[in-house]
């Protein structure tokens, strides 16, 4: 049988109290600032979808839907609608995976005609004052305006296309200027599909409603988190 | 004011020492990881140094505290995991409250938990001063490293893109020198800052000798 003299209780003691404390205090935290970080990061989603899609009548984030790419990929797909309810284009996050440092996440709006509405990066490692120009530099971003697969040569300018590399930093545009034409490839190719997909969805989403706004009259509770 | 820890310190001289005499970053070379990593401009600097601040008040307060109630044995990993629980604390705010700057910091706000800085001042003089002495000692660290960081931010944001908080000083046309905004030039702007630093030191410590050494002729004479 081991025995533990007085001083190694004290010592077994401390350890697990200030583990303890430490772990009550986190717990606490990560509940106060769970509801704050989901909306901070709704309200970055919200603030770049703004700029990459035209004028909406609906609410994008509400109508969004997944669109299966492949059976292990899904796509989050924010569709902007006109006053009839006409899809008039979509938004998705397109991911750069070669970037200078780590992948580049490209928010990306589409017409339904296929031109480029605008592009925001919304997330990157890029070197600061080298490659973070994806995300500052306006003339830059602006010159994704209105491209479409067939008007553009999809390459910075060293290549023998069409965009902009930056001083010091070709390999960003680079990955960012190929993500872009992967995206408009990919919606090319499911146009069709990705129509079907967000009918369907839709159905779901005011079926949804309806029931939401049903068990609000009779609970009055809000339960109606729509996904 | 009393002196009350166990160098006899004023509140003032712990405040100056933490600020200046044994900056973190002028005085130590510690912490060099934020230092270099986030110090492209100068807003960035400020931020990372205030999370700092934070972290840094915020332990050596509580190992002030707890420090007659940890046994020495263990007292290394318990601070650890004050300090981590803190910056753990810090890095969930900011996400939460000050989400653009999250972005741009990102992983070196979790980093902070490695400043050797930090763990430094809580075994070096939490945990065997007062609470009070703790807290300015804490403060005067956390505003010195504040200073080194924005104003390491501000030369590499000035000589690097001309700009100073975002604001364009040299118009619009200036040629970036993108050597300061790449590694190297904070190190190569650490260097020259560290002299300047150094330089000033020496001034000082000179002209202290000299009023000094007017002060004994003058008994010499009056003798």
């Amino acid at each position: 049988m081991i025995s533990f003299d007085r001083a190694q209780q004290k010592i077994a003691l401390s350890l697990f109290v200030v583990a303890l404390v430490a772990t009550l205090l986190l717990a606490l935290m990560d509940k106060a600032t769970h509801e704050p970080i989901a909306e901070a990061e709704r309200a970055a989603l919200h603030k770049s979808l703004v700029q990459v899609l035209p004028e909406y009548k609906n609410d994008p984030l509400h109508d969004m839907f997944e669109f299966p790419l492949s059976t292990a990929q899904t796509l989050k797909v924010y569709p902007s609608r006109d006053k009839e309810g006409k899809v008039i284009a979509y938004a998705w996050e397109q991911i750069a995976p070669d970037g200078y440092s780590g992948s580049i996440r490209i928010l990306m709006g589409v017409r339904v005609s296929g031109e480029i509405v605008a592009i925001r990066v919304t997330s990157h490692k890029e070197t600061p004052g080298l490659g973070d120009g994806i995300t500052k530099d306006e003339k830059w971003l602006n010159s994704f305006v209105d491209k479409t697969l067939k008007n553009t040569k999809w390459f910075v300018k060293k290549d023998g296309g069409d965009f902009d590399q930056f001083t010091g930093a070709t390999v960003t545009p680079r990955a960012v200027v190929k993500a872009v034409q992967q995206g408009l490839t990919m919606y090319q190719t499911n146009q069709n599909a990705l129509l079907k997909a967000f009918n369907e969805a839709q159905e779901k989403i005011m079926q949804a409603d309806i029931k939401a706004a049903g068990d609000k009259q009779t609970e009055k509770k809000s339960g109606g988190k729509t996904q | 004011m009393t002196p009350s820890n166990e160098n006899g310190l004023s509140k003032q001289e712990i405040f100056a020492d933490g600020f200046w005499h044994n900056n973190t970053i002028f005085a130590q070379l510690l912490g060099m990881c934020p230092l270099l990593g986030v110090t492209t401009s100068a807003e960035n600097g400020f931020w990372m140094g205030f999370a700092t601040l934070c972290v840094l008040v915020g332990s050596n307060l509580i190992v002030s505290v707890v420090r007659d109630y940890i046994p020495s044995e263990v007292r290394i990993p318990a601070y650890i995991v004050i300090i981590a629980s803190l910056v753990t604390v810090v890095d969930l705010s900011m996400n939460a409250w000050m989400h653009d700057m999250y972005l741009v910091l990102g992983l070196f706000i979790p980093l902070i938990v490695v400043n050797c800085a930090i763990l430094g001042r809580a075994e070096a003089f939490a945990s065997k001063n007062s609470i009070s002495d703790s807290f300015m000692d804490a403060v005067g660290m956390g505003f010195g490293f504040i200073f080194a960081l924005v104003l390491l931010g501000a030369v590499r944001e000035i000589f690097g893109q001309g700009q100073l908080f975002g604001f364009a000083i040299f118009g619009s046309d200036y040629p970036d020198v993108l050597m300061f905004i790449l590694p190297p030039g904070a190190f190569i702007a650490l260097g020259f800052i560290l002299a300047g630093v150094n330089l000033l030191n020496l001034r000082l410590k000179a002209k202290k000798e000299a009023e000094a050494a007017a002060v004994t002729d003058e008994s010499v004479v009056a003798s």
